[in-house]
C-alpha cells in the first residue's frame, strides 16, 4: 500500500475522535482510549479485536456487505470522511499506473486528451459504472506500458531526491554562516578585550607619553577592522564556490536526461532583508557635530549607532553606479516589477 | 543554482528609476517641450482673436508673441533665476523660525528639484515659474516633515509685496491651487533623496582615516557650499546623490588643501576606483561650470515671457475668463471625461 507508506513517511496521524464505536462489537473509545478502527477496501470500519476475530484463518467475509476480503487489506484511514479516503486512494492508485508526462507526448493536445482519457476512467472507478471493465481496461494499460512506468517511476523518485538533497545543502550552508559568523563575533569580542588590557599594560609599564600609547592602538585597531572585513568576504565567497561545485556534482553524474528546473532558494523567509545589504563598518567613536540626532529619537528606539549606519550607508549606496546610458531603463523597470 | 539577484535599496528608489536621464536626452525633452509648449501658446492666441470678435488688435498681439518666444536655453535660465529666490524664502522662514533647523537643507533641496522635474513635463508658457516655485516649496516643506500653515506660507511674501506695491498680490489659492497640476507632473513622486546624507556619511567615515580632525570639519562644512551649487544644476538626473556628494567634498577639500585620496584608496578596490574618478571629475567640473544669471538677464526673460504666455492658462486673459465662465454655465461634466 504505497498510500499507507508515505503517510507514515509524512507522519500523517490516522483520523480518530473520541466518539468512535466499532460498528460490529460496538466497543466504545471512552473505555478503551487504545482502539484502532480499520477499513478494508469495501470501507466497512471495525475495530482490531473484530479484525482479528474474523480473519484469524485466512481470507473471511465483510460483516457488512459479505465481500471477501484479506488481512492485508485492511488499514487505518486517514480521512475523516471515508468517500474522500476512497477518492484519495482510487487517485493514487490511477497515479501510478498512468505517470506518462507531458514531454512523452508529441502535441499539447494529445496530452490532454490522455490526461482526459484518465480522468474519465476514474470518475467511472469512484462511481462505479462498470468496474470490472475499468478494471481490465486498467490491467491491460499496465501491461502494455510496463516498461514506460517504471521509467518514469525512477524518473520521479530521482528528482524527488536531487530536490531533497538541495534543500539539506541549503540549511547546512545556512548554519555555516551563522556558525562563521557567531566566530567572527567572538574573535572580535576577544581582541578588544585583548587590545583593552594591552593598552593598560602599556600605561603601566612602559614610558612613553599616553598620548603615544593611544596614538598607536587608534592606527592598530584601524588595521584589524579592515583585515578582519576582508576575511568575512572571503569565507563568504568560498562558501558560496563550494556550494556552487557540490549542487553542480549532482547535475553531472546523472545520464537520464533530467533537467530539474527552477528550484527556488527554500523556504521563505517573512524576516529577510529584500534588499542588497550595504555593507559598512562602523567605528566605535565619531564626531558628530549636528544635532541631527534627537532625544526624541531615542525614545523611539533608534540608538546612534543605527543613525550613523543609516549615514553610512547612504554615503556608500550607488557610489559606484555608472551614468545612466538611458538603455538601462526598460531592464530596470522589469526588475522592480519582479520585486 | 538559481539564485534571484536582490536589488540594493537605492536601486528601487523611484528617483532610480524615473528620473535618470543622460545630458543628452535631457536637452530633447526640454526642446520637445519647448516645441510643444510654443504650437499651445499660437493655438491659445488665435482662439482668443476669436473672442475678441475682429478688433485688429489680436494681429498685433500673435505677432508679438511670435517675436518673443522663449528658446529651451531661455527657459532654463528663467527657471535657475527662480531656483535663487527658492535661497531667499529659505532664509526667511529659517529667521523666522518656522522651518525645523534638521530639514532645512532638504526642504530646499527638494523644492528645488521639484520645480526642475515640473519643468522637465511643463513649459513656462502654460505655467510661470514664480508661482510654481512658490508651489513646490510649500509642497517640500510637506514632503520634509516640515510644515507651514499657508498664512505663515505667504505672509514674507505679502509684507514684502506692501513695503514695495502698497497692496499684497499672492493669495494663498494661487498656491493651493496648483498644488495638484504639480504632484501630477510629478508622477505622484514626492520622495527626494540629496547629497547632504552621504556627505555626513562620508564625513564620518573618513575620520578613521584622516587625523587632522578640525581640518576635516572644516572641508565637511565647505561642502555644503558645493553641495548647495549642484543643486541648481542637472547633476541630480545624471548621478548618484553619494557620487555628487564625494564630487563636492572633494571640491571641499582641494580649497582647503586636504587630500582625501589616501581615504578612497585604502576604503576601495583599485579597479572600481578608476570608474569613479571619471565620474567625479565630471561631477566636479558641472558644480564649477555653474553661473547663476544675472538679474536682468531674468528680468528681460520675464518681460519677453509677459508677451508670449499661453492665454488658455492665463487667469488674467480673455479666453480664460470665457472658459471659466462657459464652464459655470454648463451642465456639470466630469474633469476626466475625453472632450
Amino acid at each position: 500500500m504505497s498510500i499507507l507508506a508515505s503517510a507514515e513517511k509524512q507522519n500523517l496521524t490516522p483520523y480518530t475522535t473520541k466518539e468512535d464505536s466499532c460498528p460490529q462489537c460496538q466497543r466504545m473509545r471512552y473505555f478503551n482510549e487504545r482502539m484502532v478502527l480499520l477499513v478494508g477496501p469495501c470501507y466497512h470500519k471495525m475495530c482490531e479485536l473484530c479484525f482479528e476475530n474474523t480473519f484469524a484463518s485466512g481470507p473471511a467475509a465483510c460483516p457488512e456487505c459479505q465481500r471477501v476480503l484479506r488481512r492485508n487489506e485492511y488499514y487505518q484511514p486517514i480521512f475523516e470522511d471515508l468517500t474522500v479516503e476512497r477518492e484519495v486512494r482510487v487517485r493514487a492508485r490511477m497515479a501510478a499506473a498512468y505517470n506518462k508526462r507531458q514531454e512523452d507526448f508529441k502535441s499539447l493536445k494529445d496530452y490532454n486528451d490522455y490526461l482526459e482519457m484518465v480522468e474519465d476512467l476514474t470518475m467511472k472507478l469512484l462511481y462505479e459504472e462498470d468496474t470490472s471493465q475499468t478494471d481490465s481496461i486498467i490491467e491491460k494499460y499496465k501491461r502494455e506500458n510496463n516498461a514506460q512506468i517504471e521509467r518514469n517511476m525512477s524518473k520521479r523518485q530521482r528528482e524527488e531526491m536531487i530536490q531533497r538533497k538541495v534543500l539539506e545543502q541549503e540549511k547546512s550552508k545556512k548554519l555555516q554562516l551563522r556558525d562563521e559568523y557567531l566566530r567572527q563575533l567572538e574573535d572580535e569580542r576577544r581582541e578588544k578585550i585583548e587590545a583593552k588590557n594591552n593598552i593598560i599594560n602599556a600605561l603601566a609599564t612602559s614610558d612613553k607619553s599616553a598620548k603615544e600609547i593611544l596614538k598607536a592602538r587608534t592606527v592598530q585597531l584601524k588595521k584589524s577592522s579592515l583585515s578582519n572585513r576582508n576575511a568575512g568576504r572571503k569565507v563568504q565567497l568560498e562558501l558560496e564556490a563550494l556550494l556552487k561545485s557540490a549542487a553542480e556534482g549532482f547535475y553531472d553524474d546523472d545520464d537520464d536526461d533530467i533537467d530539474v528546473e527552477e528550484i527556488d532558494d527554500g523556504p521563505f523567509d517573512p524576516a529577510e532583508s529584500p534588499y542588497e545589504p550595504v555593507i559598512v563598518r562602523l567605528r566605535e567613536q565619531y564626531d558628530d557635530p549636528t544635532p541631527a540626532f534627537r532625544q526624541g529619537s531615542l525614545a523611539a528606539g533608534v540608538t546612534r549607532e543605527m543613525h550613523q549606519r543609516y549615514l553610512i550607508e547612504g554615503a556608500m549606496a550607488g557610489l559606484f553606479e555608472p551614468p545612466f546610458s538611458g538603455s538601462a531603463k526598460s531592464s530596470n523597470n522589469e526588475g522592480t516589477q519582479d520585486s | 543554482m538559481a539564485t534571484t539577484h536582490k536589488l540594493q535599496i537605492y536601486q528601487q528608489t523611484s528617483q532610480y528609476r524615473d528620473w535618470r536621464f543622460t545630458p543628452e536626452s535631457l536637452a530633447q525633452q526640454r526642446a520637445a517641450n519647448n516645441k510643444q509648449g510654443i504650437e499651445r501658446v499660437l493655438q491659445g492666441l488665435r482662439e482668443e482673436a476669436q473672442v475678441d470678435d475682429g478688433s485688429g488688435a489680436t494681429e498685433t498681439r500673435i505677432a508679438e508673441a511670435t517675436n518673443n518666444l522663449l528658446s529651451p536655453q531661455e527657459e532654463v535660465e528663467l527657471i535657475d533665476y527662480y531656483l535663487q529666490t527658492i535661497l531667499t524664502y529659505t532664509r526667511i522662514y529659517q529667521r523666522d523660525k518656522l522651518l525645523k533647523a534638521e530639514a532645512t537643507n532638504n526642504v530646499k533641496a527638494t523644492a528645488i528639484n521639484f520645480v526642475k522635474r515640473f519643468y522637465l513635463h511643463n513649459v513656462v508658457f502654460d505655467y510661470p515659474p514664480k508661482t510654481i516655485m512658490l508651489t513646490c516649496f510649500y509642497l517640500a516643506t510637506k514632503v520634509e516633515n516640515s510644515f507651514v500653515k499657508i498664512d505663515d506660507f505667504i505672509r514674507p511674501l505679502t509684507t514684502a509685496e506692501i513695503k514695495r506695491n502698497g497692496k499684497a498680490q499672492t493669495k494663498s489659492e494661487d498656491i493651493l491651487d496648483l498644488e495638484f497640476v504639480v504632484i501630477q507632473s510629478l508622477q505622484f513622486e514626492l520622495a527626494v533623496h540629496h547629497p547632504f546624507r552621504p556627505a555626513y556619511g562620508f564625513y564620518l567615515d573618513m575620520q578613521a582615516y584622516i587625523d587632522d580632525k578640525p581640518l576635516l570639519k572644516e572641508v565637511y562644512e565647505r561642502t555644503h557650499h558645493y553641495i548647495d551649487q549642484s543643486l541648481y544644476t542637472d547633476l541630480v538626473f545624471l548621478y548618484q546623490p553619494s557620487q555628487i556628494a564625494l564630487g563636492a567634498f572633494k571640491l571641499a577639500a582641494k580649497d582647503k588643501e586636504l587630500d582625501i585620496d589616501p581615504y578612497l584608496t585604502e576604503c576601495f578596490e583599485a579597479r572600481l576606483l578608476e570608474t569613479l574618478y571619471t565620474i567625479l571629475d565630471d561631477i566636479q567640473e558641472i558644480i564649477l561650470a555653474h553661473k547663476s544669471i544675472t538679474l536682468e538677464k531674468a528680468r528681460e526673460i520675464d518681460r519677453k515671457l509677459i508677451l508670449c504666455r499661453n492665454p488658455e492658462k492665463n487667469p488674467n486673459s480673455k479666453l480664460y475668463k470665457k472658459n471659466a465662465a462657459d464652464k459655470e454655465d454648463a451642465p456639470y461634466v466630469s474633469d476626466s471625461d475625453p472632450e
